[in-house]
């Protein structure tokens, strides 16, 4: 489990530049938002998922994600076939926010190339680290301006 | 001096397909077509416009739609409805997320367009603050909304509906919102929580001035330049086939059917007198509250403490830890956020399906 700089960024998972996460076992490919992400975004109160038996490509929009007026995307970390949904979201969104690693998975992906896309992703605490201080510093650098 | 585009119609109201297939269009051509950012200023005819994944046959009353002649259609940014019409600035704009200048994330991009409008507001001499998340304020009063969708590639669409004027009966007449029960007292429910440049000017403000206010803004805002511009023929093609595709499509206007749509109303006595809370839930978010009974607070406070639940989680521990964000000693005199959480949570329990 690793804290950088006030997020909590798991060390086992693969992360996509536009903040979806992967968790691999196998073939499987369990997928959600980072905590950067929800923290970013704020309250989550609408997703919009694709169907089952959808196929994926890695880098596609794959959903949508509402957090209070700001439509944002889901991006499939990898390619392959939607193999699961999480139904508690169209109860429940917040799940997202107040679990993101955990109950606010999104959906599972039966990968198709894994082995090739793993290498697309970000992965260890020092590139995930890298990737987090740049995305802080761009936000830091437009707010000086003002 | 860095040049944008402006797409400005001032010499007719355009029909909601045309606006919106427009305004889908500009993130469209700034990620495929390297265009620079593009401000489209106009204005609707009368109409009704919903949120992407508002449910709207719960949030209209369709038949009281069609009886007015109001049009009614979905957007492709988040949010609630929107009454719109010719006295009502509607403007669309598309830009990259990179774009220097703009602020970084969900909250930086609001808060820059907020401040844009905020400084259009005050060239025509009304002072107006942000109201966070998503709305623009004047002394507790919303005069704008702000929504927001990531587009294609990096580039955003932003939307923003201003009120230079604004019809009360009409909204009320149309909208299925928690003030409907309300009756008599809607109207002053409404007058209390919007306000429009007409009013506060106390003038004839005409909304061609907004326009160029806006203008001016986001030109001294973004240190650029705008060239008056139209849609080249391959953005007129993707125009149309928004128009073609979306905003005449049955599918399009009629989806994103909650089977959770619900209000409901909740009363709780307390020691600071009766909280009456109208509640509006879409799935298991809130997409309205409004406070009342015969608490003493101020317009401000109640509507802080409004927004704080706005497309939030409507959990209980959410409902308070929201709450609590806002909460300041004796925003309602008697009460405290476990009790107003109590109310809502009654409204939320007696909610019934729309």
């Amino acid at each position: 489990m690793a804290e950088i700089k006030g997020y909590n960024m798991p060390d086992e998972l693969y992360y996509h530049e536009e903040h979806s996460w992967a968790r691999v076992d196998g073939n499987k490919v369990t997928v959600g938002m980072t905590d950067f992400f929800q923290k970013e975004a704020g309250d989550i109160v609408f997703v919009d998922l694709p169907e089952e038996e959808d196929e994926v490509e890695q880098g596609e929009v794959c959903g949508k994600i509402q957090s209070r007026k700001w439509i944002g995307k889901l991006v499939a970390p990898v390619s392959g076939e939607i193999a699961e949904i999480n139904e508690d979201l169209e109860e429940d969104c917040s799940l997202i926010n107040t679990d993101p690693y955990g109950k606010g998975w999104i959906l599972v992906i039966e990968a198709s190339n894994l082995d090739e896309e793993l290498g697309n992703l970000m992965h260890g605490v020092d590139t995930v680290t890298e990737f987090i201080e740049k995305e802080i510093q761009k936000a830091e650098e437009e707010k000086a301006k003002e | 001096m860095v040049t944008w585009r402006l797409f400005k119609e001032t010499s007719r109201s355009l029909t909601t397909a045309e606006g919106l297939a427009i305004d889908d269009t500009l993130p469209w051509a700034v990620s495929n077509l390297g265009s620079p950012p593009i401000l489209h200023l106009y204005t609707f005819i009368p109409s009704v416009i919903v949120g992407k994944y508002q449910d709207i046959e719960a949030a209209l009353k369709l038949d009281r739609c069609k009886a007015r002649g109001i049009e009614y259609n979905r957007r492709s940014t988040g949010g609630g409805t929107v009454i719109m019409g010719p006295d009502i600035v509607a403007l669309g704009f598309g830009i990259n997320v990179d774009h220097p200048g703009l602020r970084k994330g969900v909250a930086g991009v609001f808060e820059s367009l907020s401040q844009v409008l905020i400084l259009a507001l005050k060239k025509v001499g009304i002072s107006a603050s942000f109201r966070p998340k998503n709305d623009l304020e004047v002394q507790g009063k919303k005069i704008a909304g702000l929504s927001a969708a990531s587009e294609s590639g990096k580039a955003l669409l932003f939307h923003t509906s201003l009120l230079v004027d604004f019809d009360v009966e009409l909204m009320t007449d149309i909208m299925n919102t928690p003030l409907i029960k309300l009756h008599d007292k809607g109207y002053n429910c409404f007058s209390q929580r919007m306000t429009a440049a007409r009013w506060e000017l106390g003038r004839n403000m005409q909304v061609a001035e907004m326009l160029d206010a806006i203008q001016e803004a986001f030109e001294e805002y973004f240190d650029i330049r705008f060239k008056a511009d139209t849609p080249s023929a391959r953005e007129k093609a993707k125009i149309q086939e928004f128009i073609d595709t979306r905003y005449t499509q049955h599918d399009w206007i009629f989806s994103h059917k909650h089977p959770r749509s619900r209000m409901g109303i909740g009363q709780l006595k307390t020691k600071g007198g009766l909280l009456e809370i109208y509640l509006s839930l879409s799935g298991g978010s809130i997409e309205n509250v409004v406070i009342t009974g015969d608490f003493f607070s101020t317009t401000e406070n109640v509507q802080k403490l409004e927004n704080a639940l706005k497309w939030t989680s409507a959990r209980p521990e959410m409902i308070e830890k929201n709450l609590a964000s806002v909460w300041e000693d004796e925003m309602i005199y008697g009460v405290d956020v476990p009790t107003l959480t109590a109310a809502v949570l009654k409204a939320k329990e007696n909610q019934v399906r729309l």
